[in-house]
C-alpha cells in the first residue's frame, strides 16, 4: 500500500510547484520594494485628488482576472506598448516568459502589498519621525532608517499576503502565461490541465499539497499580526 | 411603525421576485455543452433551429476537456457537442450519454494576423522564419485541434526542432486570440475561426499533414427534454445545418 502511494507521488510532475514558488518569491521581493515608497506616499502625502490615486492602486482588487489578463496580453505583446519598449531594450519578448508572469502578478497583487504597508506606516508614532527630522535626517534617510525598521511586522504581513496571493494566482496567469513548462506553467495551471486531461489522481495529489502550505503561511501571518 | 412595515414589504417583495425564474415563458429550452471551435456555426444553427421549432438552445462554450469534466460531475446539459470522438464515446460507455454521432469534420490551419506570413513556400518554411518567435497551439493533451496540430508537427519533424516557439493555449479559441492580438506571430487554429470576421483579416495555410478532426456529439441521458434534444440532433444533420457548417469550413 505504502509503496504504491510512493510511486504515485513520484509520478507527479513537481516542476510547476517550483515555478509557482519562484514566481511567489520574485513577485514578493519586487513588490515590497516598489510598494513601500508608494505606500509611504499614500500614508503621509496630502494633496487634492489623492483618493483618485488610491482607488487606482486598489483597482486590481475589483477587476476580474480576465480583464487584467486580456489587457496584459495586448500590452505586453510584440505590438503592445510595454512589449515594444521591452523588445527595444532587451531584444526579447516579455509575454510568455517567466518575467512576463512576474510583471502580471506584480500588477495583480499590488493592493495586497500597498494596503498593509500603508497601515503599518500610519501606525508609527509621528514623534519618532519628527525627532528624526529635528536630528537632521533627510526624508529618504528617515524612511529607510526610522520608518522601515519600525514597520517590520507590517512589511512581513504584506510580504506573506503577496506571497500567498501569488501562490493562488490562476485566472491572470491562465490568460497571459502560455503554459510553458518550467517557465510559465505554474502549479494552479498544471492542476487545471491535469483535470482537463482526466488525470484526476495527479490533480488530486497536487491539490492536496496546496492546503498545508497555504495554511502554514496563514498561521504565520496571524502570528506576525499579533506581534504588531 | 408604518415606515418599518413598509420596509418589510419591500424586503418581502424583493425576496419573492428573487424566487421567480428570470424567464417565465413556457418556451422549451435546451442547454448544450459545445466545444469552443464550433462557436460561430453553432450560434447560427441554433438560431435556425429556434426559428423553425420555437425551441431555444443555449450553449456553454469551453474546451472539450473541461466540458467533459463538467458533465461527469453532473452538469445539467441536454447535449454535448465535442471536438473529438473519444469523449462522447466515453460518456456512452460510462452510461451518461446516448450513442454518439458525428456532426462535423474540422480542419486545423496555421493562421497569422500578418498577411506577409503566408508568402513562404509552405507552412513549414513559414514556421521556420527568423521573425516567427512564438506560435500558439491549443494544449495537445486536452484540445483535439491541438492534438491534430501536434500530429502534423511530429510528422514533419518540427515538433522537437521548433520546440522553443510553442506557446500553449487552453483551447482553440485562446490559440486564435493569441494569434489575432499578435501576442504570437501565428497560431494553429480551427478552419472555422479563419472564416470569422476577425479571421478574414489575416491569412492561413492548410495543414494537409494534420488529420481531420472528427467531432461527435451525444444526447445526455439525464436530459428531461429528450424529444427536443432528439429534434436538435436530427437538425444538426439536416441540409440546412450542413450549409451553415460548410460556410465555416466543416465537412
Amino acid at each position: 500500500m505504502r509503496s504504491k502511494q510512493d510511486t504515485d507521488i513520484n509520478s507527479v510532475d513537481w516542476q510547476p510547484f517550483y515555478v509557482t514558488l519562484k514566481l511567489a518569491v520574485a513577485t514578493t521581493g519586487l513588490l515590497i520594494v516598489l510598494a513601500a515608497p508608494l505606500a509611504y506616499f499614500l500614508a503621509y502625502a496630502r494633496f487634492p485628488g489623492k483618493s483618485l490615486i488610491e482607488a487606482l492602486v486598489n483597482l486590481p482588487l475589483a477587476l476580474p482576472p480576465t480583464v487584467i489578463g486580456f489587457y496584459l496580453v495586448v500590452f505586453m505583446g510584440p505590438k503592445g506598448a510595454a512589449g515594444r519598449v521591452w523588445e527595444a531594450v532587451t531584444g526579447g519578448s516579455l509575454l510568455f516568459t517567466f518575467l512576463g508572469i512576474v510583471v502580471a502578478s506584480t500588477l495583480y497583487s499590488l493592493p495586497f502589498a500597498v494596503q498593509p504597508l500603508k497601515a503599518a506606516f500610519q501606525r508609527i508614532d509621528r514623534r519618532l519621525m519628527e525627532s528624526a527630522y529635528v536630528l537632521g535626517l533627510s526624508r529618504v534617510a528617515t524612511f529607510l532608517r526610522v520608518i522601515i525598521p519600525n514597520s517590520a511586522s507590517g512589511i512581513a504581513a504584506a510580504a506573506i499576503l503577496v506571497f500567498l496571493h501569488c501562490m493562488g494566482a490562476f485566472g491572470v496567469l491562465l490568460m497571459v502565461g502560455g503554459s510553458l513548462p518550467g517557465e510559465t506553467k505554474v502549479a494552479s495551471i498544471a492542476i487545471y490541465e491535469a483535470v482537463e486531461a482526466m488525470k484526476y489522481r495527479e490533480a488530486g495529489l497536487m491539490s492536496l499539497c496546496f492546503i498545508p502550505i497555504s495554511y502554514a503561511f496563514l498561521l504565520l501571518v496571524n502570528r506576525l499580526n499579533r506581534g504588531a | 411603525m408604518v415606515r418599518r412595515s413598509g420596509c418589510g414589504w419591500v424586503l418581502l417583495l424583493v425576496s419573492v421576485l428573487w424566487l421567480i425564474p428570470v424567464s417565465v415563458s413556457a418556451q422549451e429550452k435546451l442547454n448544450a455543452a459545445v466545444a469552443a471551435n464550433f462557436i460561430q456555426a453553432f450560434t447560427e444553427i441554433s438560431q435556425a433551429f429556434e426559428r423553425k421549432t420555437g425551441v431555444k438552445v443555449e450553449a456553454t462554450f469551453a474546451s472539450t476537456g473541461s466540458l467533459y469534466g463538467q458533465i461527469v460531475n453532473g452538469a445539467p446539459y441536454d447535449l454535448f457537442l465535442s471536438a473529438d470522438e473519444d469523449r462522447p464515446a466515453r460518456l456512452n460507455r460510462e452510461g451518461a450519454g446516448e450513442r454518439p454521432f458525428v456532426y462535423a469534420r474540422g480542419r486545423c490551419v496555421l493562421w497569422s494576423a500578418r498577411k506577409d506570413f503566408c508568402r513562404a513556400r509552405d507552412w513549414r518554411t513559414a514556421l521556420r522564419g527568423e521573425d516567427v518567435k512564438r506560435v500558439a497551439i491549443a494544449n495537445p493533451e486536452t484540445a483535439p485541434y491541438g492534438t491534430a496540430a501536434r500530429t502534423a508537427l511530429v510528422k514533419t519533424g518540427l515538433w522537437e526542432a521548433l520546440k522553443q516557439k510553442w506557446v500553449f493555449a487552453q483551447n482553440i479559441a485562446q490559440a486564435f486570440q493569441y494569434a489575432s492580438t499578435s501576442a504570437t506571430e501565428a497560431g494553429f487554429c480551427a478552419y472555422s475561426s479563419v472564416m470569422s470576421d476577425e479571421g478574414k483579416k489575416g491569412c492561413f495555410y492548410r495543414l494537409e499533414e494534420a488529420p481531420a478532426i472528427v467531432q461527435s456529439a451525444c444526447i445526455l441521458k439525464r436530459t428531461p427534454h429528450r424529444a427536443a434534444a432528439e429534434a436538435f440532433a436530427a437538425f444538426l444533420a439536416s441540409p440546412e445545418a450542413d450549409a451553415i457548417k460548410a460556410r465555416y469550413g466543416y465537412q
